[in-house]
């Protein structure tokens, strides 16, 4: 027994060494245009991001052969916690040069970490892209995000339900949210089918309104601004009311959310346009759904018929050893390439923030599985049209503390009460 | 046990044996723990951290989010523990019997529930609990409900639901070491005890418990430790919710270091309430296990 | 003899049923390796015929081998290190039992109760000055020695008897000498659970192998399980297999492990 483990110990040596030794080359700050470069980059979903990136790197690589670039798949709850442990524990060497980050994360992260991400000011044009993505990774005037995925959100629905109900598509466009609970009704009561779903606990549809009204849970002075918001009373209150009338089912969690879609348990689905990848899954409904705008409030004026949910974009990581070549990297290609935007958006429904990549032909495409509507020229439309909105530092506190109160209203509790409650919640959590 | 005085030799051995496992520990645990303890008399954002004595812990009575976990979280330890620790003796028990048959298969399917991945089970779960779920429809057809109900989004139903995943995915663990207990106990005891007349259920409580008390107090201990550590069943089936009607500490530390804003002297701060609570219980399990 | 019988079968009915209960989610596993994703979204609870499918998606989207090769290394040395090191220290800590281990096992105990999450920062430091990152030792020194198996083996350890020991030493065997050549043997069922719950809490570990690992050649199942979660779209099918193919080396293990468990050895002791 003594024997084998010595040996094993021995052995595990020689392993670890192994891969100790394994690879550390450097690739230190050349001056050399045309030294190897290899670029980090963390980020996740194959289908959609990496494919992305590795298209992008592609493309980048047949102007400048010296570059290389290197994917470490990193889902996102992965990509934070890494990040914010390298960056509280002073460790850096190990992070990469670009990084994907969701929207929602942008401020809180370059705010909490100001020294660890690269200003693009000055360094790439991003004036071309929706301006609401510029925005949400803008801090003091300072550009850090490239805007990536979009996430502008649309109605989509089944036209063969609604017609079935004796509606028409164009009936849920430009509308309000009271109109959409009583065609929601309508369709309810001709068919049986619900209109819509949500995933129970989740704040998403609060969400989705309160952008599409150009507010957010913070005032101008940051501060929260949660308890007298009248925008979020009557987003929560809108909400309830698709639950209680039917209107809107509540299930436990994502599948089962995408199990709807696919089911055909539900007429239609408002989110960001990335669901259209979900929804074409289920090959059997091809050719039945269609796309319009999203509602918005009967008595708020700000308030318009577009609005965001999720998206993401790349940022260049301080500690990077090229940062130039990596922002070189992204202006000429998520910022710059159209045939980059061809060719993803086919494959893997990555619609473009990049308004030039737009007007590409293959935008304006007829999808068969939305009985042939130029969703993705529609789409980009729609994006153009968002409100800008910080989400702030404190965008997941005041997250949570919204899906809490949501909870709460939904098991009855009086809306003010909930948003009082949700109010102190995240001013606790806001001091220190 | 016969306390025999160890001669100084022999004591030194004993050292020997026990030093680098000790050692590793020293280095590996308690010198970030040290680290995690000063920082949670630090406050501040990210890396903006300033000493502020023992405000966080002030700070830890007037956190609704902290109270209300550490009360789930006492509601899952005194509810699911005690449940999971009986089952899983009684289990141990009729599987160590030499008559059974299948006994590997049996041991084996018991076993499976911690192998199975938790991405498995709590798919299931979830969907077993849904509202057009396998749950509600036997409950409906056996007249106990009237109408489906929502588990997941009641504050009381959605704790019934990690309390009973819990209970399946570790009352297996805990059966293997009370199965691996068991071989010590000879079995002429349990001979001698049936020739006695002893019932079952007497042998159970008299001979089988007192004989396992070591082990017992390892999965007591651990239990009570793993529970108010709590994260991965309610990350996965409830995420905290119905709003923080799930929330375990765990949670709450996780949220607090890497979904909000970072606030790490807090979290630390956090992190060491559970340790006073795992310490003060464990104590009081082992005193209470001393007791022969 | 009929209210024998009829407990018997009370108790296989018992069994049976807590035996159905314990495998429906591995079930659900495992026909749902043999479905397509849309299926399973559906709730489809038979076999299907994708099985194949869903091998060559997933050997084509992720780096199978890769993965499950790092995560079986990882788990058999850090299993083997912690056998041996916690083992010694258990046995030393009941044998050599006085009021200075006994407190230092105390002490030892504390280190079980602070969540992971909060030394993850300082640990992250201390490795990163060392240079260890992205390499097998790091990914297992933290986990080697942990204080539950030290008091696994001690609290086992109590049933062993001490006239053996001291049998032994009569007889000219050193101390070490008694560990391995009469412990280690007579306590067989010990170490099969052990290793059978440590291999498990390796193969499975996630949060600190997320942090110490840096590239994709060290990737571990769970991680990379993770990651065919993190897209907007789910393969649930690729999902799952992958998730069968993670369980099966802890199934293995058990199942050529479980019979040491029962393994009468009483004999032997006297």
């Amino acid at each position: 027994m003594k024997k084998t483990m010595c040996v094993l110990m021995v052995l595990l040596l020689v392993v670890s060494s192994l891969a100790f030794a394994g690879g550390k080359a450097e690739t230190a700050a050349v001056a050399d245009p045309n030294a190897p470069v290899t670029l980090t980059v963390w980020c996740w979903d194959p289908a959609f991001n990496i494919y992305a990136m590795n298209e992008a790197a592609k493309i980048y690589g047949a102007d400048n052969p010296n570059v290389t670039v290197n994917v470490v798949e990193t889902p996102w709850n992965d990509l934070q916690q890494k990040l914010i442990t390298s960056l509280s524990a002073n460790a850096t060497s190990n992070l990469p040069d670009i990084i994907l980050m969701q929207d929602n994360a942008i401020q809180k992260n370059v705010m909490t970490y100001p020294d660890a991400f690269v200003a693009l000011n000055g360094k790439m044009d991003l004036s071309q892209f929706a301006q609401f993505k510029v925005d949400v990774g803008t801090i003091d005037g300072q550009h850090y995000g490239v805007p990536f995925d979009n996430g502008a959100t649309g109605t989509f629905l089944r036209r063969d339900i609604i017609e079935q109900a004796g509606l028409k598509v164009s009936d849920f466009n430009d509308i309000t949210w009271e109109r959409f609970i009583e065609l929601g009704k309508i369709v309810k009561q001709k068919t049986g089918v619900a209109m819509i779903s949500t995933v129970a606990n989740e704040p998403d549809f609060p969400m989705l309104m309160l952008q599409s009204a150009g507010t957010w849970m913070f005032d101008e002075q940051g501060k929260a601004y949660i308890k007298d918001n009248a925008v979020l009373k009557e987003a929560l209150r809108i909400t309830k009311e698709m639950v209680t009338s039917g209107v809107c089912i509540l299930v436990p969690d994502w599948n089962a959310y995408i199990a709807t879609l696919n089911n055909g348990t539900v007429a239609s689905t408002i989110n960001g346009c990335w669901i259209s990848g979900s929804i074409q899954g289920e090959k059997s409904q091809s050719g039945k759904w269609a796309v319009t705008n999203t509602p918005r409030f009967a008595n708020i004026a700000s308030s318009v018929n577009y609005s965001s949910q999720g998206g993401s974009g790349w940022m260049v990581m301080a500690n990077s050893k090229n940062p130039d070549v990596a922002i070189d990297f992204l202006a000429k290609t998520f910022g710059g390439s159209v045939a980059l935007y061809e060719t993803i958006l086919p494959s893997s429904g990555a619609i473009a923030t990049w308004l030039p990549a737009a007007k590409s032909p293959v935008y304006s495409t007829p999808i068969e599985f939305f009985g042939g509507q130029k969703i993705y020229e529609d789409l980009v439309n729609f994006a153009g049209k968002v409100p800008n909105v910080k989400y702030g530092v404190f965008n997941y506190e005041a997250r949570d503390a919204i899906a809490r109160a949501l909870s709460e209203i939904m098991q009855g509790a009086d809306i003010n009460t909930a948003l009082a409650t949700a109010q102190k919640n995240v001013e606790f959590l806001m001091s220190e | 046990m016969a306390k025999t005085t160890l001669t100084k030799k022999i004591n030194l051995y004993g050292w020997l044996f026990v030093i680098p496992a000790a050692l590793f520990i020293f280095v590996l645990n308690f010198y970030p723990m040290i680290s995690a303890f000063l920082l949670s008399l630090q406050s501040g954002r990210g890396n903006n951290l300033k000493f502020a004595g023992l405000k966080n812990y002030a700070r830890l009575f007037e956190d609704e989010m902290f109270l209300t976990s550490v009360g789930n979280v006492i509601i899952y330890l005194v509810i699911q523990v005690p449940i999971m620790l009986l089952m899983a003796l009684v289990l141990a028990s009729l599987l160590n019997d030499p008559k059974l048959k299948f006994k590997g298969v049996f041991r084996t399917m018991i076993f499976l529930p911690c192998a199975t991945s938790l991405v498995s089970s709590a798919m299931i779960f979830k969907s077993f609990f849904s509202i057009d779920g396998i749950a509600n429809t036997s409950l409906i057809a056996l007249g106990i409900l009237e109408g489906p109900m929502s588990w997941l989004t009641h504050p009381i139903w959605a704790k019934f639901v990690i309390i009973l995943t819990i209970t399946w995915r570790w009352t297996g663990y805990n059966t293997v070491f009370y199965l691996a207990g068991l071989q010590t106990i000879d079995r002429s005891i349990y001979e001698a005890a049936r020739i006695d007349g002893a019932s079952a259920r007497t042998q159970f409580f008299h001979i089988t418990v007192p004989l396992l008390k070591p082990v017992i107090l390892l999965t007591t201990i651990m239990s009570t430790n793993g529970t108010l550590q709590l994260f991965d069943e309610v990350r996965n089936i409830t995420n905290g919710g119905p709003g923080i009607s799930t929330l375990s500490i765990s949670q709450y530390i996780y949220n607090l270091s890497f979904m909000y804003n970072p606030q790490f002297g807090y979290a630390a701060a956090v992190s060491y309430a559970i340790l006073v609570m795992v310490a003060v219980l464990s104590f009081i399990q082992v005193k209470v296990g001393n007791k022969r | 003899m009929k209210k024998y019988q009829a407990t018997s079968i009370l108790k296989y009915v018992f069994l049976v049923i807590v035996c159905l209960f314990s495998v429906f989610p591995f079930y659900f596993m495992i026909v749902s390796s043999t479905n397509t994703s849309v299926d399973i979204i559906k709730g489809r609870m038979f076999f299907g015929t994708h099985l194949f499918e869903n091998m060559k998606t997933l050997a084509s989207t992720v780096r199978l081998g890769n993965a499950f090769w790092n995560s079986l290394r990882n788990a058999i040395a850090n299993t083997l290190a912690s056998l041996f090191i916690c083992s010694l220290a258990g046995y030393g800590f009941q044998i050599y039992r006085e009021k200075g281990k006994d407190t230092l096992m105390g002490m030892l105990l504390l280190s079980m109760m602070v969540p992971f999450a909060s030394l993850m920062v300082p640990l992250f430091r201390m490795f990163s000055q060392a240079r260890l990152l992205d390499t097998t030792i790091g990914f297992i020194l933290p986990t080697i020695s942990t204080a539950f198996l030290i008091f696994f083996f001690r609290q086992s350890a109590e049933s062993f008897p001490i006239e053996t020991v001291q049998a032994a030493r009569v007889d000219g065997l050193g101390e070490f000498g008694i560990f391995f050549r009469i412990f280690v043997p007579i306590m067989a069922p010990t170490f099969a659970a052990a290793a059978i719950v440590t291999f498990m809490a390796a193969w499975n570990n996630y949060l600190w192998p997320l942090i110490i690992m840096q590239s994709q050649d060290s990737q571990t199942m769970p991680l990379l399980i993770t990651g065919l979660t993190a897209g907007y779209t789910t393969d649930y099918g690729i999902l799952m297999l992958s998730v069968t193919i993670t369980t099966l080396p802890t199934l293995i293990l058990f199942f050529t492990q479980q019979k040491r468990f029962v393994e009468g050895v009483l004999g032997s002791v006297k």
